[in-house]
């Protein structure tokens, strides 16, 4: 019952790590019919901010400065994010073949970046102390750095659903991922909702590459691309362009993935895999998608 | 015309040229390191080719290509070395497996279309990686790879003197490669595939089968990945997980796009520069001119994904064609110069 | 300046050469229908007003050129638009909907709610759960709530039961009485109600420019129009 409780919740923290990863993606996919193979360095680029707050300005971790690493690997990764748009994604409106393959590109290319100033060894992330500890529910001893990663994808889950339900933006970004030209159509500058929905999904990923360093027990430039394959594998299972599909989808995938690791000894990558290929066949669009690219 | 009469002989000639100089005494191919670059070269040159058989030429976007071409790799190595085959028989085995494989998993695949289609391949071809990379029933040694049973394969093949052969190995592949993929695209279901990629519509309202001419297409370049994977097994000596990673299909991209689509020699050239670029890079970051370079510039410019990447972006933006794109822009240009 | 002139307009899809050369002038303040058979071009030629095709030629709204303009900057300009096929967002409640094509400081709420009251008891039901007449209601109230200068409306009651069909003609006429407005419609009762203009197109071009007293005349209309008395 124990082992049960720790895997249940351990899966939980993993799908709240995935869902950082792949809110950005699906909204940008959801909006702009872009797929974005850079959204792992987004991840990286936080986790290397974060690094950096955690080590050179605030060498003695404690909570706030925990904080402080978070939001700055998230805004660091937000702008970049924001800055890709704007340089390269924007010239090639509407070749989203030619997008993919550009922020292919830019992957290699940050990635090689970071490699080549850093080394492709992990580094530590400094944490606050209590971090580390476990807490005991019933007979189960739990690491507390799970709930940590729940509790700060559950504020931005909400975070993001309070943007796009009462704001301005966020109503012309899910009517855009209906019917992007029906927007243009109303009079509405889209280019806005692109950019913000970058800056959106580069935050969100940048926050979880500081969480991710911790959760892994370290930073490298080579971090991104096994989350990123997961990042698309929930977008796909959720649904693009629906956040709470990516929550959905993350969950399950987090939880499936740990049971199936423990339970069938290494067969989480595998079973994933089947959980993907399924809904594919079965209903492409995903569990809540509602996008007609 | 807008291809030069010439072309064909002088491609001709230059095969004949490379495949002769390492056996002629003295020059830059004579050397057994630059053999092995170029053997490896070739290959690549002919699993990017493939490729564009599929993502060029017929329209479907596969992020899961480097599955079959690992395939050829492991099945070639498992059946010579745990099941004692004849390395021809393997290499046989092998190519037939991969093509059953996908046909399975392109008959799934192909359910879908789009962007979904080239997810469901990432999910084929992570499954692969992991299944090979996990070292599931034994069979593949996981990331310590698997070495190939040197006694079993013909003793031309072994050894440092002998890279020469490997080299003539490789360059033959190439050129079988090559013709296939003309006689491919030349025939009959070669037009089809190149209609399925403009408009898929035409072809079912012609009564033709756009599924299965996409199958076709997918289980033919996978067959000839494999063929092509048994043949990078002799000349590496060893597989390795990676082959069967997202790095190698992403870097088939890299290959098609730098040399262009759907030209066939484009995806070829792309293939080898991109290959002897990305040994070539490594090995000048380990030159002491980079030394006195500050690190900032020198450490990025030590990682060939950066060089790439760079390029990579540059092409996508201002040169869709790549470099084959390129050449028939100018050769149209020249044409009708004073027109 | 509301009038909107269209001159040796082209257009080609995929390799189809749709608009050959289209020609007309929507007057100010008067409503210009435009006609003809399935397929002529007419939704073409309206999509490509609006920036959503790409045409060679001139389009000019008001004496300023807008055939290259972008979407989003055309509508700025005061055009309010109606789609085939109504394109509202089926996720957002029919409040969101409108919210979303408001653009003055004080959009006409009141008109819309009283055109088309049905609307006003489901403001927070979701678009995509309304019926096919109160989606179309929908999308016309989008290009009335602002003081657009010309309403571009594409077969508002296409689809839609006699008794809806009246209830839209009621509201465009309504409209009709100080507006510019250009119409695709296949429903000839409702051009000959509104009309002053007519304009028929045959095979991507201009066949022929007068007025709606035309349509009495039923050699006229099969010739022209390939029906007697156009759709129900």
């Amino acid at each position: 019952m124990s082992t049960f409780l720790l895997i249940l919740i351990t899966g939980t923290g993993l799908g709240a790590l995935y869902f950082l990863v792949a809110s950005g993606l699906s909204l940008i996919y959801g909006l702009m019919g872009v797929l974005n193979f850079a959204h792992g360095a987004f991840l990286t680029i936080g986790a290397f901010t974060g690094l950096w707050i955690s080590t050179k300005v605030f060498p003695n971790p404690t909570t706030w400065t925990f904080i402080v690493s978070m939001l700055a690997g998230g805004i660091a990764a937000g702008l970049f994010a924001l800055l890709m748009e704007q340089l390269v994604i924007n010239r090639l409106y509407n070749r989203h073949i030619d997008q993919a393959l550009v922020t292919v590109g830019v992957s290699l290319v940050a990635v090689a970046l970071l490699g080549g100033w850093f080394g492709n060894d992990a580094r530590f992330l400094p944490t606050p102390t209590w971090f580390m500890k476990a807490v005991t529910i019933g007979d189960a001893i739990i690491p507390i750095d799970r709930f940590i990663y729940i509790g700060v994808a559950a504020i931005l889950l909400i975070a993001m659903l309070s943007i796009l339900k009462f704001t301005r933006i966020g109503l012309i970004i899910r009517a855009g991922v209906e019917n992007r030209s029906m927007v243009s159509a109303l009079g509405i500058n889209v280019r806005l909702a692109f950019s913000t929905v970058f800056f959106i999904g580069g935050f969100a990923a940048g926050v979880g590459g500081v969480l991710i360093s911790v959760f892994s027990y370290g930073v490298s430039p080579l971090m991104g691309g096994s989350w990123l394959i997961y990042g698309f594998i929930v977008v796909v299972v959720g649904g693009m362009g629906s956040i709470t599909g990516s929550a959905i989808a993350a969950m399950l995938i987090g939880i499936t993935n740990q049971f199936a690791n423990y339970y069938l000894t290494g067969l989480g990558d595998f079973v994933v895999v089947l959980i993907l290929a399924t809904v594919l066949l079965t209903k492409p669009s995903g569990l809540l998608g509602k996008v007609n690219h | 015309m807008l291809r030069w009469k010439y072309s064909r002989p002088l491609l001709i000639a230059i095969t004949v040229i490379f495949a002769i100089l390492p056996f002629a005494g003295e020059n830059p191919l004579s050397k057994a390191g630059i053999q092995q670059t170029l053997a490896v070269a070739f290959l690549y040159g002919a699993l990017a080719l493939t490729y564009d058989l599929l993502f060029g030429f017929t329209g479907l976007l596969s992020f899961g290509h480097a599955l079959y071409f690992a395939s050829g790799i492991y099945v070639t190595a498992i059946l010579i070395n745990d099941f004692n085959w004849n390395f021809l028989l393997a290499i046989l085995g092998a190519i037939i497996f991969t093509a059953f494989l996908a046909a399975l998993t392109g008959g799934a695949a192909l359910r879908t279309t789009g962007i979904t289609f080239a997810m469901v391949t990432l999910a084929f071809g992570q499954a692969g990686h992991v299944f090979i990379a996990r070292d599931f029933g034994g069979l593949t040694n996981g990331d310590d790879g698997l070495p190939v049973n040197a006694d079993r394969l013909p003793d031309f093949f072994i050894g440092v003197v002998n890279t020469k052969y490997l080299y003539l190995l490789a360059l033959g592949i190439l050129v079988f490669i090559y013709f296939a993929a003309w006689w491919i695209t030349e025939s009959s279901a070669g037009r089809v595939f190149a209609a399925l990629r403009d408009n898929e519509q035409r072809v079912s309202v012609l009564g033709l089968n756009p599924t299965r001419f996409k199958l076709l297409s997918f289980v033919l370049s996978a067959a000839m990945a494999a063929l092509i994977g048994a043949a990078m097994l002799i000349v590496s000596g060893s597989g390795s997980p990676r082959y069967a990673g997202a790095d190698v299909t992403i870097a088939l991209l890299l290959m098609v796009i730098l040399g262009g689509p759907v030209t066939r020699w484009g995806a070829v050239l792309g293939g080898i520069l991109y290959s002897v670029l990305s040994t070539r890079l490594n090995v000048l970051s380990q030159s002491s001119a980079f030394d006195s370079l500050p690190n900032f510039i020198s450490g990025p410019l030590s990682e060939p994904a950066f060089t790439l990447g760079l390029i990579f972006i540059l092409i996508v933006m201002f040169a869709p064609g790549g470099i084959s794109g390129a050449y028939y822009r100018a050769r149209f240009k020249y044409l009708n110069k004073g027109k | 300046m509301s009038s909107l002139e269209v001159k040796d307009l082209h257009v080609t899809i995929n390799s189809s050469h749709i608009l050959q050369g289209v020609n007309f002038l929507v007057p100010e303040n008067k409503v210009t229908a435009l006609l003809g058979r399935n397929g002529v071009g007419k939704s073409t030629t309206l999509k490509a007003i609006m920036g959503l095709n790409p045409g060679t030629g001139s389009i000019k709204f008001g004496g300023t050129e807008i055939v290259e303009m972008p979407t989003h900057k055309i509508v700025q300009m005061g055009v309010g638009y109606v789609p085939e096929d109504r394109e509202i967002f089926a996720s957002l409640t029919v409040k969101e909907n409108l919210a979303l094509a408001a653009r003055d400081a004080e959009p006409n709420y009141d008109l819309v709610y009283s055109l088309f009251p049905e609307l006003l008891t489901r403001t927070s039901q979701r678009a995509g759960t309304l019926s096919g007449g109160q989606q179309q209601m929908v999308a016309i109230a989008r290009a009335l709530l602002n003081m657009n200068k010309i309403l571009v409306i594409d077969e508002p009651t296409k689809g839609l039961a006699p008794k809806l069909v009246t209830e839209v003609a009621n509201a465009l006429a309504h409209v009709a009485d100080h507006s510019t407005m250009l119409i695709v419609e296949q429903n000839l009762a409702l051009v000959k109600a509104i009309a002053q203009n007519i304009i028929v197109m045959d095979q991507g071009k201009v066949v022929f420019t007068g007025g709606p007293e035309n349509l009495r005349d039923e050699s006229f209309v099969k010739s022209m129009l390939g029906v007697s008395g156009g759709h129900k």
